[in-house]
């Protein structure tokens, strides 16, 4: 072999024992990083953060440090420094070597005395070696010396992996409920991921999520209180598990083992219903005629999955008392996604609607919950009104015309007007003028009087047209009220001696009183406007209007929409009553915020517990938290906050979310002081 | 802030909330004729989609069209049970398979829970005046509607209390009459009304 050859291979020696030694010190390097971190680890849990953070170290050791040094030994690929090394080594060659390598000509070395420089770059590469691998192989021994579940949670650390640590030292009477872990499932139909969550104190999954919480060591004698039930644990291999469902309410799930107690807040998530809009028709309608077609569309969307959609239908016809009903779905769609939209059309002329008829019109959806639901969410409602016949002039007027009572009470208003003015105009007007202008309202008083007085006769059985619609001068008009009644009952065939009822009044009389008033004060007030005395005239017309409206409240005359304000006169009726009853078992409502006033002192005295056992007042915190969740999600957010922030030992932040949680409280307390204990007059 | 009792009628979206106009005067008239209740002497309309129906402990619902609650209204009635009012549903129609039952019960069963049969030896039935149970109505003994006489009630109970109470039993016409009528009657048949009021102000 000649001297160039011999070069050479002492190059590729001495290059391989270069990369071989940048490759242990990486090795060690990174098994030692995790030596020292499972080490770290066994005494202080390291968090996932930390852990992960750590591999991730690790691995950029393993690779960067041989990486350097490769970069760095980069020159053990010339020849010349090669050379340089050997002549180094072998000063017998006195620089033929190099001066051959530098200049090519081979015949500087050609007489050079052949020497053993391919086993000194042996001996060279292996010293090189020699320390970096052993502090590989040290450290690699000592992680298999480590507990296995040690060197996991640094070598795969993952969520639910704080089981794995057994901490050194750890004493037989130690609590078995730390470390802890919870598996959670979300039901199947969420299509959620399983997750672990590791020391778990505030869980928060989907209602039926199936929470498995599990730790080290033997299940004897680890049971959980959650709400009423008790459950034991379960043994598998050296793990003690502990499995339940999560239920529609928040709970407190407390776990002892001997004298230790652990508290977990596990917060259900409601899949809420889907979202439904109702796209078209966007606005009530009124049809004039049932004919045509109607096109529907929805939007629908769900938080997990929908399942189905489809349009719904009512029809109602009748009115007053008397309803019928027909319903019916439409353009029904499957779905799997997260939203939908759904379109479809109804045909008015194929549901034979009637003038008066409603279609109410609605979009359902429905989601895959197969736990607690389906849930069901619907759009607003949508109604279709067919108008009536009576309705001709204009589809937008709701209201029937009014009947003669109302119609009574509008013109008896109005000649009260056009007296009350005339009688102001009175002082400047001659005398002639004001008795023409007062005869003038005087015909418009009889007319009404004779409607109110045919009203009257109508009911009690008798023709109209037969009595008031003749002339004034017609010797069969009635002249009197007590004349009218008569005339009335003699049409009825019933005797004009009042029946015996309440008071010694006929119910006839009763029944028609009012109006008969009506029609004697009306009567009055014709006679003196009749006289040019308006002024007179003006209280009668007053009382006939008061009569007037006094029958049509007694009589459930009124305009459809706005109902009488009916004024009970309280202390008229107070203790009227026939009947005595009795409530002496009952007694006050409490105050409806005695929720709240609970509380505060709940929440007061948790404060005071802070300082003196902080681990109580955590759990004390969660407890109180989970009390909250219902109805005051902003407190027990807080409460939550301030909890995580004590566990962590950051007080300030514990300080900011308690002062977060008082200020909260105080707040509902006043919405809650809004119901009064009777009610309140707006 | 009133201690009166205020008579709330629930004003709602989909139907003729105001079918029974005069139920209201005529309640606040036999309150008075027979308690010491301090009552308003009118009644007032509450729409439920606003946090205003949240100030009156008792709420008192009918109509004879179909019931769909807008969100508003949905939740409110949610909120207003659980603060511990009683909301107090009746049905026009007084038809147990109609479309205001129907739509009324699924409504309920949405925003506060299943509706149950109320036994009549229930608390409420003695509040005040002594029931063996929900007083008839002249609407279903003369057969109208479904042709039953409803032995019971409906409710919804939240802790111990009535939350809803549901009624097919067509109240609302039997006591949609001006107070001033009372006189006809032999037998008041708004007493069971003041049993109402009173469980509802009462524990």
């Amino acid at each position: 072999m000649s001297a160039l050859s011999q070069l050479r291979a002492v190059r590729t020696v001495l290059a391989a024992g270069a990369v071989l030694r940048a490759l242990a010190w990486g090795a060690g390097a990174a098994i030692s990083l995790l030596l020292f971190a499972a080490l770290v680890d066994l005494t202080v849990p390291l968090s996932l953060a930390a852990r992960s953070a750590i591999l991730v170290l690790a691995v950029f050791a393993a690779i960067a440090i041989p990486a350097a040094l490769v970069w760095r030994d980069r020159g053990v690929l010339s020849l010349n420094r090669v050379a340089l090394w050997i002549e180094e080594h072998f000063p017998a060659l006195e620089y033929a070597l190099v001066t051959a390598v530098e200049t090519g000509d081979r015949g500087f070395i050609e007489h050079a005395r052949p020497e053993p420089w391919k086993p000194a770059a042996l001996r060279r590469a292996i010293l090189a070696v020699r320390a970096p691998m052993a502090i590989a192989v040290v450290a690699t021994i000592a992680l298999l010396v480590l507990p296995a579940g040690a060197v996991a949670r640094i070598r795969s650390p993952h969520a639910g992996d704080s089981v794995e640590r057994d901490p050194a030292g750890r004493r037989s009477d130690a609590s078995r409920l730390t470390p802890l872990a919870a598996d959670v499932t979300p039901p199947a139909y969420s299509g959620e991921r399983p997750r672990a969550i590791d020391e778990p104190s505030d869980v928060k999954t989907l209602v039926g999520s199936v929470i498995n919480i599990h730790g080290r060591g033997d299940a004897a004698g680890i049971v959980a209180h959650v709400g009423p039930d008790t459950i034991v644990a379960r043994q598998t291999a050296d793990r003690w598990s502990i499995e339940f469902r999560v239920a529609a309410k928040p709970a407190a799930v407390r776990l002892t083992d001997r004298g230790f107690q652990r508290i977990i807040a596990v917060e259900p998530v409601a899949d809420e219903p889907p979202s439904v809009v109702l796209v078209a028709p966007a606005h009530d309608s009124v049809l004039r005629t049932p004919t045509g077609r109607i096109a529907l569309s929805a939007d629908a969307t769900d938080d997990l999955g929908l399942v189905s959609a489809a349009f719904e239908y009512i029809i109602s016809s009748g009115e007053g008392e008397t309803f019928k009903f027909a319903s019916g779905t439409l353009g029904a769609v499957q779905s799997k996604g997260r939203r939908a939209t759904i379109a479809s059309s109804i045909s008015i002329d194929s549901l034979a609607l009637k003038p008066g008829d409603i279609v109410h019109l609605r979009a359902v959806a429905r989601d895959a919950n197969d736990v607690t639901g389906p849930g069901i969410g619907v759009s607003e409602t949508r109604s279709i009104r067919i108008a009536r016949k009576d309705e001709y002039d204009s589809v937008a007027v709701d209201a029937a015309a009014p009947p003669d009572a109302e119609k009574s009470v509008i013109s008896q208003r109005m000649l009260i007007l056009l007296a009350e003015a005339l009688q102001k105009r009175r002082p400047s007007l001659r005398r002639d003028m004001v008795v023409s202008e007062s005869r003038r309202i005087a015909v418009d008083q009889k007319r009404l009087r004779r409607t109110v007085g045919d009203i009257v006769f109508t009911r009690l059985g008798g023709d109209p047209s037969g009595e008031e619609h003749n002339e004034e001068e017609s010797p069969e008009r009635a002249k009197t009220m007590e004349e009218m009644l008569a005339r009335a009952d003699s049409a009825t065939n019933r005797s004009t001696d009042p029946i015996d009822f309440e008071g010694g009044e006929s119910p006839v009389v009763a029944v028609n009183r009012p109006l008969l008033e009506a029609y004697n004060a009306m009567w009055a007030a014709s006679t003196e406007l009749e006289i040019g005395e308006p002024g007179v005239a003006l209280p009668h017309m007053r009382r006939a209007l008061a009569a007037i409206q006094k029958a049509r409240q007694a009589e459930r005359l009124y305009l459809r929409g706005t109902a009488p304000a009916v004024v009970i006169d309280v202390n008229k009726s107070r203790l009227t009553g026939k009947d005595k009853g009795a409530s002496s078992a009952r007694r006050a409502l409490t105050s409806s915020d005695s929720v709240s006033h609970a509380r505060v002192s709940r929440f007061a005295a948790i404060i005071e517990l802070v300082a003196r056992d902080p681990r109580s007042a955590i759990d004390s915190l969660l407890v109180l938290r989970i009390d909250a969740l219902g109805d005051e999600p902003a407190f027990a957010a807080a409460l939550s906050d301030a909890a995580n922030a004590m566990r962590r030992g950051k007080s300030e932040d514990a300080t900011a979310a308690l002062t977060r949680a008082r200020r909260s409280l105080a707040g509902s307390q006043v919405v809650r002081d809004s119901l009064a204990r009777w009610g309140i007059v707006p | 802030m009133s201690t009166e009792f205020v008579f709330a009628t629930a004003q709602y979206d989909s139907g003729d909330w105001d079918s029974a106009p005069l139920v209201p005067p005529n309640i606040i008239d036999t309150i008075a004729r027979y308690t010491e209740i301090a009552v308003a002497p009118t009644g007032v309309n509450v729409p439920l989609g606003n946090e205003r129906m949240l100030r009156y402990p008792l709420l008192y619902m009918t109509g004879h069209l179909p019931v769909r609650f807008t969100d508003a209204e949905r939740r409110n009635v949610k909120r207003f049970v659980e603060r511990g009012g009683l909301l107090f549903i009746d049905d026009h129609n007084h038809d147990i398979d109609g479309t205001f039952h129907k739509t009324a019960t699924e409504e309920i069963t949405r925003s506060v829970g299943a509706l149950a049969e109320l036994p009549n030896n229930h608390p409420l039935y003695s509040a005040f005046f002594k029931f063996d149970g929900p007083p008839t109505t002249s609407h279903e003994l003369n057969g109208w509607g479904d042709n039953l006489v409803h032995k019971h009630l409906l409710a919804v109970q939240r802790n111990g209390r009535i939350a809803v109470l549901y009624s097919s039993k067509d109240y609302s016409s039997e006591w949609n009459y001006h107070p001033e009528s009372k006189r006809f009657l032999s037998v008041d048949n708004t007493r069971f009304a003041v049993n109402l009021v009173v469980y509802a102000l009462t524990a």
